[in-house]
């Protein structure tokens, strides 16, 4: 299929008249009809029924829109990017990251965007899911990485981007610091601060705790208790942390972002740089 | 399959000789930003679309062309691989020859839909392959892939050569390619 018969057919999903379509893509109706055609036959069924006082999308129509939108966007965006390489401005990249959900994984591609576009303003948002999915819908974040069961709408695009799995966090000098691995049966009698992987566990001792995974690793070094992690968190001295193999916990991290938005050139590409690689 | 192309004539939205090559920027299976634009400055591109891991002729493909990959530097050129995959599946492409030559995961199509190369797969071919999950592969639902094309891009970014056949299972040769870009030189 062709670029343009496929911008053809998004200017006329968004007008539904052929001859203002045709008038906005500055093409005359008999090509804009014919390229239109073109693509129907390719995508093997009309996208459009066409009557005399209303043009609707067919079900195929409106199947296909989003996905050769995301296409059409792809396409823009790569050649923005191209663009804003050779001539770099200011602009951000906001990324949101779910509870337990730490930056590590993705400062690579955080940092070969600012590498390609080394003006750009870095925003990390460390918040409940609820809040960085309402943060995406108005337009205060460009994605945020989410555990897999948070409650999506359908106007977020999500991809799995990496398996979690749950460490034990604790003091270098604590008793089940001898062992290598520990289950949940060690944990009677130690209060365990909540996390998203503690939840999970009946028969604990949970403090419970709202707030930051950077700043978990503080109150378990002041001695508020031990907690269970992402084994990608940073763990700072005099902290460890030891396998948990009994239940052991995983959870998926999805990259979400709002589906058919159009990306400044550091967003579009930080999303393409996750999704073309594996983090596992 | 390949009739179904044949008759849409799905051929002719493809880049021709003597057009320029859209300038474009897209993630390497090792997380790197590569630009065309980068690439041309150090002469002239070999640039390949790939339908996926998964296909038994682009392996054959890669094999080939990483065997030549030597033949392919010695005239100052380079080879950009483009697959529409996405997670893990770029890597894997990209270790199976030994990382010779650069992989670049086309994500949502992009480069493929600017360079007149993707098509719908016809619903009797996605019947045929519909234990690949390829909305799963791509991260998109589209069922869409790219017709296997070749471009040989000149450095000042128009298409010199170019190899595109609707059956998938004739391929550029390793020998063409280099005519082609032993062309560019004289």
């Amino acid at each position: 299929m062709e670029l343009t018969q496929v911008r053809y057919f998004l200017a006329l999903c968004d007008t539904l008249n052929f001859s203002r379509a045709a008038e906005q893509c500055h093409v005359t109706q008999p090509a804009f009809s014919r390229a239109i055609q073109r693509l129907e036959e390719e995508l093997g069924g009309a996208l459009l029924y066409r009557e005399r006082a209303l043009t609707q999308l067919t079900p195929l129509g409106r199947e296909m829109r989003p996905h050769l939108q995301a296409m059409t966007d792809a396409a823009d965006a790569a050649q923005a990017l191209a663009e804003s390489y050779r001539k770099p401005q200011g602009g951000s990249l906001r990324i949101g990251l779910g509870p337990g959900v730490g930056a590590g994984v993705i400062a690579g591609a955080v940092a070969e965007v600012l590498r390609v576009l080394p003006n750009t303003e870095v925003r990390l948002d460390d918040s409940p899911p609820g809040v960085l999915v309402e943060s995406m819908l108005s337009d205060a974040l460009d994605c945020a990485l989410l555990p897999e069961d948070t409650l999506l709408p359908d106007r977020l695009n999500r991809w799995v981007l990496y398996t979690d799995t749950a460490v034990l966090l604790l003091p270098a000098g604590h008793a089940l610091a001898r062992r290598n691995e520990v289950g949940a049966g060690d944990l009677a009698g130690e209060t365990v601060l909540e996390t998203d992987f503690s939840v999970r566990l009946g028969g604990l001792r949970v403090q419970p705790y709202r707030g930051a995974a950077a700043q978990i690793a503080d109150l378990v070094a002041a001695g508020l208790g031990l907690a269970l992690v992402s084994s990608r968190a940073a763990v700072p001295p005099p902290l460890t942390t030891r396998a948990f193999s009994d239940p052991v916990l995983e959870r998926r991290i999805m990259l979400t972002a709002i589906a058919g938005r159009p990306f400044a050139p550091a967003a579009a590409n930080f999303l393409r740089l996750c999704r073309a690689q594996s983090f596992n | 399959m390949v009739a179904t192309l044949r008759g849409n004539g799905m051929l002719s939205a493809v880049l021709a000789e003597g057009q320029a090559f859209p300038d474009f920027m897209l993630p390497s299976a090792e997380g790197r930003l590569v630009s065309l634009a980068e690439r041309l400055a150090q002469g002239p591109v070999v640039l390949c679309f790939f339908r996926g891991e998964w296909c038994p002729f682009c392996k054959l493909t890669a094999e080939a062309l990483a065997e030549a990959m030597p033949r392919i530097e010695a005239e100052g050129a380079s080879v950009l691989a483009l697959t529409p995959e996405t997670g893990d599946l770029p890597r894997k492409l990209h270790a199976r020859h030994n990382g010779r030559f650069t992989v670049l995961a086309d994500v949502d199509f992009g480069v493929g839909l600017a360079a007149g190369v993707v098509f719908k797969v016809p619903p009797l071919y996605r019947e045929r392959i519909s234990r690949l999950d390829l909305p799963l592969r791509h991260g998109n639902a589209a069922w869409c892939l790219p017709v296997p094309a070749v471009f040989v891009i000149a450095p000042d970014g128009r298409v010199t050569w170019r190899f595109a056949n609707a059956d998938f299972s004739r391929r550029a040769e390793p020998d063409d390619i280099l005519a082609a870009l032993r062309r560019l030189r004289s």
